[in-house]
């Protein structure tokens, strides 16, 4: 049997909000295979963000297991599980923020070679991945050069010059205008399905929701 | 909520930054109040004990007997005006008290030597006559004199009394010139490097709060407004911060007091006097200004002067001062260009070294992989906007280095020549009127007596052209003879010197001349020099140089022998060593020749150890002083590194997003940190190197005649070196923990922008 891209098993999610607990989620599970793309919708607070955390190994869950790959997290905190999941976003999980996803002192197209070559990747193709995303004229420019749409394009070019597994974006054009939003995005799913990777998607945007292969809404306010 | 309120609300949300600012106020208050508290009593108690012996004259008897009360009783009765002055050593910490007789000093008028301190010390250390004579009697020691106005002529002296000048000790006046030009120097450092430093935390907190600012002016407040309302918060916290700076500022130099007191009292001769402080309002003022100054002054200046904005033109500005300033240091001609050359020097080096340290940062990296540019390029950024605390901590550690150099090289070389000067282990004082050739013979008879020597002083012209004996270009200088040249002068370290000089020397075949002489008519070794003794004029080459420290006056020293009969001593001395024999025996062997029972006699070894911790006292200060500024810019990079680095924390996360883990990413952090203060370090090094030049070769020279070896101690570099990297290791832990408690939220790209290329 081949073991799914992406599995999330029971997972429960609290902090402390001084002295009471709340729950973000409760015994939540997920499944996403090669291919596939999954949207996380839900209100302000709701934990999309704290979810995708949790999936790339930035948090950890109070219970649960995460397999990414053929990488099982069952509660592990110690040093090891901390290299495998910091080798599997090296190498495998890209991750596209709402925003400052590039280091402020370096063009567009050394923020591209960086995280190539931290994956290992050839930095060979760097430069035609900003031209496949329509910004090749400005890869000498530095992020504070350009606008916001042209940074998230970058950051865009950045995960597909990794070539992941895996795609975890939280809220990618969230600060960018209706135009901008839909090239980006459009950009992000015709890549995602030509490399066949997997993409879980953050987004308030119902619309941008319906075109992911499937939905998981998370709707509620997390509860004391 | 007003705008004040809302501008102020970032400190609500950001105490920390509010706490650094007023921390900084707050110590650089303290730091410049304590030197210039220090400097002030200094400054008054030196010129408070010459005016006390300024010009004044004694009188004493020609026999070579101290002078008693029936003296005073007798001179008074022929009409002289005379003011006995008891001078009583007092067991410490009480020290030396002076008991003076204001009612015998009527007729000095408003003179009147000790009366003026008598009224404005409020009695210490001067007091009652009486009460000094009782002291006296009760054991202490006591030496009394007879001093007389300036006017009294000596034909006016009954016979067996004749004038002397009035001295409490050496002449130390140029000492304590350079004592006060050293504190005054490193007070205006101080001043400069803490306003430097208020003016980083307080830029870094206008950084941090640009999105306020532009949201402000959305909101329709002018500009303007927002710059005065800044105003008003700077000049309500630094009114705040100034009042416990100002009282710790006087903490510290009460704490420090007690050991310059020391140094003055065994140094000039001087207490340190309870003089009254300026209050507040003066250091406050000062303060407020400075720290206002430092704040808000590009805001005018960068407008009128928009060539200092650019970055290019920051190079094409900066070099050209640079070379300026070095030029001027290389080639003073007085002492003022000298100091303007120092200034331009340091502007152009405040101006280029974070824009130097930038380019060799990103130097090279065309070819290198991905994370080296990263690091490089984060490094260049670091440098660039962290550029006031790096160039304050380089000012710091490059004064710390000079000044530790400068203060090492004098001691070595004060107590090298301290020890050459008394290698004898007794010195006794000829009495005036003896004959010294009794003394000479006495000692000659002697069996058993160890190495010694005959010192005999007096004035000379020198003529510094041989050719016509030119008396109006002569100059006066102190003649300086021994006799015979033996084993205790012969280990003397010349400067510069011929071959065999000691031998020429003993010879009569030539002089030797100090570093002030040799400097002011640019003497070299074989240089013929002309030069009057009694009625005839000799021409003997020069050599030898010898160092002389801390004497302003040209001196030559020749042997005994060919000092003329007709040759005006003024002083005479022998300097020995006992050998087998006791001193005592040859003390009252000396007495009994010269038929006195007041010999003078030192022990050199109690003069060497007094002087060695008179100087080690001096510069303790000087090197307590140093090290509190080092400390201050040190904590003032580690804070504004660690608050900027806060601000590009989101980046670093990013590594970690990346796929570094936590220990990478902290090594990365840790390298940056350190490089960033390793650098500074190693950029203070040359100016370091350049100010103890300045300070040994340029300053010493034009001041004060004599210079100092130059000498550099590259172990203290390395302490140095150690620290910075200390100070960036700091940050990188502090960063480490604060990454570790995670980020909230990136700084949006406008904060971010600008600075980065």
């Amino acid at each position: 049997m081949v073991a799914s891209l992406l599995t999330a098993q029971g997972l429960n999610k609290q902090f402390r909000s001084g002295s009471q607990p709340v729950s973000v989620f409760r015994n939540l599970s997920l499944q996403l295979d090669r291919g596939e793309s999954l949207a996380l919708t839900g209100r302000s607070g709701s934990g999309k963000s704290t979810l995708l955390n949790i999936l790339c190994g930035l948090e950890q869950p109070n219970t649960g297991s995460v397999q990414v790959l053929d990488e099982v997290f069952e509660g592990d905190t110690d040093r090891q599980a901390e290299a495998r999941w910091a080798n599997l976003r090296r190498q495998q999980i890209g991750v596209v923020f709402q925003e400052a996803n590039l280091m402020p002192a370096l063009s567009l197209l050394d923020n591209v070679r960086l995280r190539a070559r931290l994956a290992g990747r050839n930095e060979d193709d760097c430069r035609d991945w900003l031209e496949r995303l329509g910004i090749g004229e400005l890869s000498g420019r530095f992020p504070d050069q350009v606008s916001g749409g042209q940074r998230q394009r970058a950051a865009l070019a950045m995960v597909f010059a990794m070539n992941p597994a895996l795609i975890l974006a939280d809220e990618p054009t969230g600060s960018l205008d209706r135009h901008t939003a839909e090239d980006v995005t459009g950009q992000l799913f015709d890549l995602q399905a030509r490399h066949g990777c997997g993409l879980v998607l953050a987004t308030h945007d119902v619309e941008l929701a319906t075109r992911c292969s499937h939905h998981l809404d998370l709707g509620h306010l997390p509860e004391t | 909520m007003t705008v004040f309120s809302a501008l102020l609300s970032h400190y609500r949300r950001h105490p920390l930054q509010l706490l650094a600012l007023a921390l900084m106020i707050v110590l650089a208050t303290m730091l410049w109040t304590g030197v210039s508290h220090l400097t002030d009593r200094a400054r008054a108690s030196l010129a408070q004990s010459e005016r006390a012996i300024a010009g004044q004259q004694e009188l004493v008897r020609e026999d070579g007997q101290s002078v008693s009360v029936q003296d005073f009783a007798y001179l008074r009765r022929q009409g002289l005006c005379v003011m006995p002055w008891l001078e009583v050593e007092r067991p410490a910490p009480e020290g030396r008290v002076i008991g003076v007789d204001p009612f015998a000093s009527a007729c000095f008028g408003n003179e009147a030597p000790g009366q003026a301190r008598v009224d404005a010390l409020n009695g210490e250390p001067f007091l009652d006559i009486a009460e000094a004579a009782e002291m006296v009697r009760q054991g202490s020691d006591g030496q009394l004199s007879l001093l007389v106005p300036v006017d009294v002529e000596a034909n006016a002296v009954p016979a067996a009394f004749r004038l002397k000048d009035f001295s409490m000790g050496p002449a130390t006046g140029e000492l304590g010139e350079s004592f006060l030009l050293n504190l005054d120097a490193l007070g205006v450092l101080v001043l400069l490097i803490t306003a430097l430093l208020v003016r980083s935390v307080y830029q870094l907190g206008l950084v941090q709060r640009r999105e306020s600012f532009a949201l402000l002016r959305r909101f329709g407040v002018p500009a303007a407004r927002v710059q005065v309302l800044l105003l008003i918060e700077m000049v309500a916290l630094t009114s705040v911060c100034v009042i416990p700076g100002i009282w710790l500022g006087r903490l510290l130099a009460e704490i420090l007091g007690g050991g310059f007191g020391q140094v003055l009292e065994s140094l000039f001769d001087a207490p340190l006097y309870a003089v009254a402080g300026d209050g507040f309002v003066l250091p406050a003022l000062v303060m407020v200004s400075v720290v206002l100054l430092a704040c808000f002054a590009d805001k005018r200046l960068l407008l009128r002067l928009p060539w200092l904005s650019g970055r290019q033109s920051v190079l094409w500005f900066g070099v050209p001062v640079l070379g300026l300033g070095l030029a001027m240091v290389a080639w003073p001609f007085i002492l003022g260009w000298l100091y303007v050359g120092i200034a331009l020097v340091f502007v152009a080096v405040g101006l280029l070294t974070p824009r130097v340290l930038s380019h060799v940062a990103q130097w090279g990296v065309e070819g290198a992989g991905a994370i080296t540019l990263w690091q490089r390029r984060e490094l260049a950024v670091l440098f660039r906007r962290l550029a006031l605390p790096v160039v304050a901590l380089q000012f710091a550690v490059a004064m710390v280095l000079a000044v530790q150099a400068l203060v090492t090289t004098f001691e070595d070389a004060f107590e090298q020549w301290l020890a050459q000067r008394l290698e004898a282990e007794f010195y006794v004082e000829v009495p005036a009127q003896s004959a010294v050739e009794d003394g000479v013979r006495y000692l000659e008879s002697l069996s058993g007596l160890g190495d010694w020597h005959l010192v005999q002083r007096g004035t000379t012209r020198v003529v510094p052209e041989m050719a016509g004996d030119d008396a109006a270009t002569s100059v006066e200088v102190d003649l300086f003879s021994i006799s015979p040249i033996g084993p205790l002068v012969t280990g003397w370290t010349l400067l510069d010197a011929t071959p065999d000089a000691w031998e020429k020397l003993a010879a009569g075949q030539g002089v030797m001349v100090n570093e002030q002489l040799a400097r002011r008519q640019e003497y070299q070794p074989g240089d013929p020099i002309g030069f009057a003794l009694g009625e005839q004029t000799l021409a003997l080459p020069v050599v030898g140089v010898y160092a002389d420290y801390g004497r302003p006056e040209g001196e030559i020293l020749v042997a005994g022998q060919i000092l003329p009969d007709t040759f005006n001593t003024r002083f005479q001395s022998l300097s020995l060593n006992p050998g087998t024999l006791a001193m005592a025996e040859i003390e009252q062997g000396l007495a009994t020749v010269w038929n006195t029972d007041q010999l003078t006699v030192r022990d050199n070894s109690s003069i060497r150890s007094l002087a060695s911790e008179v100087f080690d006292q001096t510069f303790l200060i000087t090197r307590a002083i140093t090290v509190l500024t080092l400390v201050l810019a040190g904590t003032s990079l580690l804070v504004m590194g660690w608050v900027f680095f806060t601000t590009r924390a989101w980046y670093y996360r990013l590594l970690f997003v990346w796929g570094l883990s936590r220990r990478e990413v902290a090594g990365q952090l840790r390298w940056l940190a350190m490089f960033l203060t390793g650098a500074v370090a190693v950029a203070a090094l040359p100016l370091g190197v350049w100010l103890t030049w300045t300070l040994v070769s340029r300053i010493n020279p034009l001041a004060f005649g004599w210079s100092l070896p130059m000498a550099v101690y590259p172990g203290f570099w390395l302490e140095m070196l150690v620290l910075c990297l200390a100070i960036g290791l700091a940050i990188a832990v502090l960063m480490r923990r604060q990454l570790g408690a995670g980020v909230a939220a990136p700084a949006v790209a406008n904060v971010s922008g600008g600075g980065e290329r």
